[in-house]
C-alpha cells in the first residue's frame, strides 16, 4: 500500500495544484516526489495540528494538499483543526494515514486507531475513503483528491488479493446470496470472502458487499444496501474499527427502519492493551475467516 | 485618540460595533476596542494581493465595522449582525468576497491557516503578502508556537503576524515579553508602544525590511475595551456583554466626545 500511495503520489505531482506535507514520517517513502517536485514538498515536523491548519490556508489558496503522518497523529490529534479548518471552511485537503486499527499492534494503544472513522464520520463535508489494495487507492485517490473536499485515505499495512473494481462513493458487491447480508471493509474483506465461500459449500448463501467509501455514499449504493438487508433481515459486519462508528453504524443508519439481526464484528468499545502482532489482534477480535463463517451461521439460524 | 478624518473614522467604527453588540444582545467589545486602529492601519495600506486573516476571531466585530468603513460591506449588512441567517455573527464566518478569508473563533487556528495562506502565495509567484491578527490570550495556544517555528523554518517572509496585547491574560497565564518570545522563534519582531496610534503602527507594520527572509512580527501594546473608560478598567467583567441602553448612551457619548489625543 505506502509503495502505491508513492508511486500514485509521484504521478499526480503533475498536477501542480498538489503539495505534500508530511509529519516528519514518510520522508524516505515519497523521496522521488520529493526529488521531482522539491518546491511542493514539506516536511514539517512534528506539529500535526498546525500541519493540518496549514494545510486549510494552502487549500484556499488553491491547492490540493496531502497530509501524511500515523493515524492517530493525523485524525484523534488534530480533530478540531480538521473540524474548524478543513470540513466548517471546505477545504480540499487530503489526509491520507498509514497505521490505522491495530496495524502498530506491538507499539501500543497511543498507535493505534479503531475510532477514527468513527469521530470523522461525525463531520459535515468530510469524505471517508478505504482502500485495501494498491489499485483500490490509485483509483480512489485520483478520483477524489480534486473534488475540493476534505478527503481522508485510510491506508491499512495488510490487503487483501481479491478481484476488485472501485469507484468513489459506490459499495461494491462481491457475491450474491438470499441468506445473510455480509459488509465488509479493510483488509477484512479476504476473510469475509472466504468465510462467504465456505457458507456457501454448506448451502447458506451469503450477499457480500464491499464498502471502499464510507462517505459520502451514493443513493444507488444505499439503496442497494437497504435493499439487500431487507431481502435477508440479517447482517454480519465486519472491520478493523471499534463497533462504535464504523461500517456497522453507518449500515444501521442507512437501514433505520429496517427489522433485521446485526452482529458487529470489530474492535468492542475497548483498549487493545495486549501489544503482540496484528494476527494476534485480529483473532482476539474475532476478525478471523472462523469467526465470521459461525457469525454468518449464528445469523442464518436466527429469526430476525 | 486620533485627530480629523481619521479620528472621527476611529470613532464611528467604535460605535458600529457598539452598535451591532446592542442590536444583537451579544458580542466582545473589549476584545474589538483594543484592535481597532490595528484594523484601520492594516487596510489603509494592504495593497491588491495582500490578504488579512483575523486569528483571534471574537474580535469580529472590529473586523465587519472596519470592511464596512473601507466599503466592503455595507449599513445594511452590518445591521443583520447576528441574526438567524446572517453572513455575519460572533465569529467570522469565511466569506472571500467580502473580505472575510477565514473562518476563526477557536483561538490558535487563524495563524496557521494565514501561514499556509502564505506559503500558497510563494508557490504561485505572484506576490502579496499574508496579515494575521492574534492576541495575547491566544498566543498560549501551542498551535501559534508550533507555527511560529514552522513559518521561520520556512523563511515565510511573506508572513506578518499582529500580535494584539491588551493584557487579556494578566490573570491567567501572561505571555511574557512577546516579541523575544517570536525572536526566539526565529522571527524579526518590533514593538510599538501605543497600539492605538495608527501612524506608528502604519510605520511597525509596513516597515521596509529589505531582503530580510524572516517572517515579522508586530506586538502592538493595546488597551482592552479602548475608548470606554469602564470597559478598560472592568475589561473582565465586559469580555461578553452587551450594554444596556442606558449603557449604551454613555459609551456613545464618550467615544464621540473623546479627546483627540491619545
Amino acid at each position: 500500500m505506502r509503495k502505491q500511495f508513492a508511486k500514485t503520489l509521484l504521478e499526480t505531482g503533475a498536477d501542480e495544484r498538489v503539495a505534500v506535507l508530511l509529519g516528519d514520517l514518510g520522508h524516505f517513502l515519497l523521496r522521488d516526489f520529493e526529488a521531482r517536485y522539491p518546491s511542493r514538498f514539506f516536511n514539517m515536523g512534528i506539529a500535526e495540528q498546525s500541519m493540518m491548519s496549514m494545510a486549510a490556508g494552502l487549500a484556499l489558496g488553491g491547492f490540493f494538499p496531502v497530509v501524511h503522518s500515523i493515524t492517530p497523529f493525523i485524525t484523534e490529534r488534530c480533530f478540531e483543526q480538521i473540524k474548524d479548518d478543513l470540513c466548517y471552511q471546505n477545504t480540499g485537503v487530503n489526509i491520507v494515514s498509514v497505521g490505522s486499527a491495530f496495524d502498530y499492534a506491538a507499539l501500543g494503544c497511543t498507535h493505534h486507531s479503531y475510532d477514527d472513522i468513527g469521530i470523522l464520520r461525525t463531520l459535515p463535508r468530510m469524505q471517508i475513503v478505504y482502500p485495501a489494495a494498491p489499485h483500490e487507492f490509485d483509483i480512489l485517490f485520483k478520483e477524489a483528491y480534486a473534488n475540493g473536499a476534505p478527503t481522508y485515505f485510510r491506508l491499512p499495512e495488510h490487503i487483501h488479493s481479491l478481484s476488485t473494481h472501485p469507484k468513489f462513493g459506490e459499495v461494491e458487491q462481491m457475491r450474491e446470496g438470499n441468506v445473510v447480508t455480509v459488509i465488509a471493509a479493510g483488509p477484512q474483506l479476504q476473510n469475509a470472502w472466504e468465510a462467504a465461500e465456505e457458507a456457501a459449500r454448506a448451502g447458506v448463501l451469503c450477499d457480500l458487499w464491499y464498502v471502499t467509501t464510507i462517505k459520502p455514499l451514493s443513493a444507488a449504493s444505499e439503496k442497494a444496501i437497504a435493499a439487500s438487508v431487507a431481502k435477508t433481515g440479517k447482517v454480519v459486519t465486519v472491520e478493523e474499527h471499534s463497533v462504535i462508528g464504523g461500517i456497522g453504524d453507518l449500515i444501521a443508519l442507512i437501514c433505520g427502519g429496517e427489522r433485521f439481526t446485526h452482529v458487529r464484528l470489530g474492535v468492542n468499545d475497548k483498549f487493545l492493551e495486549c501489544y503482540g502482532t496484528y494476527e494476534e489482534h485480529c483473532k482476539a477480535n474475532g476478525l478471523t475467516k472462523e469467526n465470521i463463517l459461525k457469525a454468518i451461521h449464528d445469523s442464518a439460524g436466527r429469526n430476525r | 485618540m486620533e485627530k480629523g478624518d481619521r479620528g472621527s473614522a476611529l470613532k464611528k467604527i467604535r460605535v458600529e460595533v457598539l452598535n451591532m453588540v446592542r442590536a444583537a444582545g451579544e458580542g466582545h467589545v473589549p476584545s474589538a476596542f483594543s484592535v481597532i486602529e490595528i484594523l484601520y492601519a492594516l487596510y489603509s495600506r494592504m495593497g491588491e494581493r495582500d490578504r488579512f486573516f483575523l486569528s483571534k476571531g471574537h474580535a469580529s466585530t472590529a473586523l465587519y465595522a472596519t470592511l464596512a468603513h473601507f466599503g466592503a460591506l455595507n449599513e445594511r449588512e452590518l445591521q443583520t449582525y447576528g441574526k438567524y441567517n446572517s453572513a455575519l455573527g460572533g465569529h467570522p464566518h469565511r466569506n472571500e468576497k467580502k473580505g472575510i478569508m477565514n473562518s476563526s473563533g477557536s483561538l490558535g487556528h487563524g495563524f496557521p491557516v494565514a501561514a499556509g495562506y502564505a506559503l500558497s502565495l510563494r508557490l504561485k509567484r505572484g506576490g502579496g503578502r499574508v496579515f494575521c491578527l492574534v492576541g495575547d490570550g491566544e498566543c498560549n495556544e501551542g498551535t501559534i508556537w508550533e507555527t511560529a517555528l514552522l513559518a521561520s523554518h520556512l523563511k515565510l517572509r511573506e508572513l506578518v503576524c499582529v500580535v494584539d496585547n491588551n493584557g487579556s491574560q494578566t490573570r491567567a497565564v501572561p505571555s511574557g515579553d512577546l516579541a523575544e518570545k517570536f525572536r526566539s522563534f526565529g522571527w524579526n519582531a518590533v514593538e510599538v508602544k501605543n497600539g492605538h496610534r495608527v501612524n506608528d503602527l502604519e510605520n511597525a507594520i509596513f516597515a521596509e525590511r529589505g531582503d530580510d527572509e524572516r517572517p515579522y512580527c508586530v506586538v502592538a501594546h493595546t488597551k482592552k475595551g479602548k475608548g470606554v473608560r469602564e470597559m478598560e478598567e472592568n475589561h473582565f467583567a465586559w469580555h461578553h456583554r452587551a450594554p444596556t441602553p442606558e449603557e449604551y448612551e454613555r459609551f456613545v457619548k464618550e467615544i464621540m466626545g473623546s479627546p483627540e489625543e491619545a
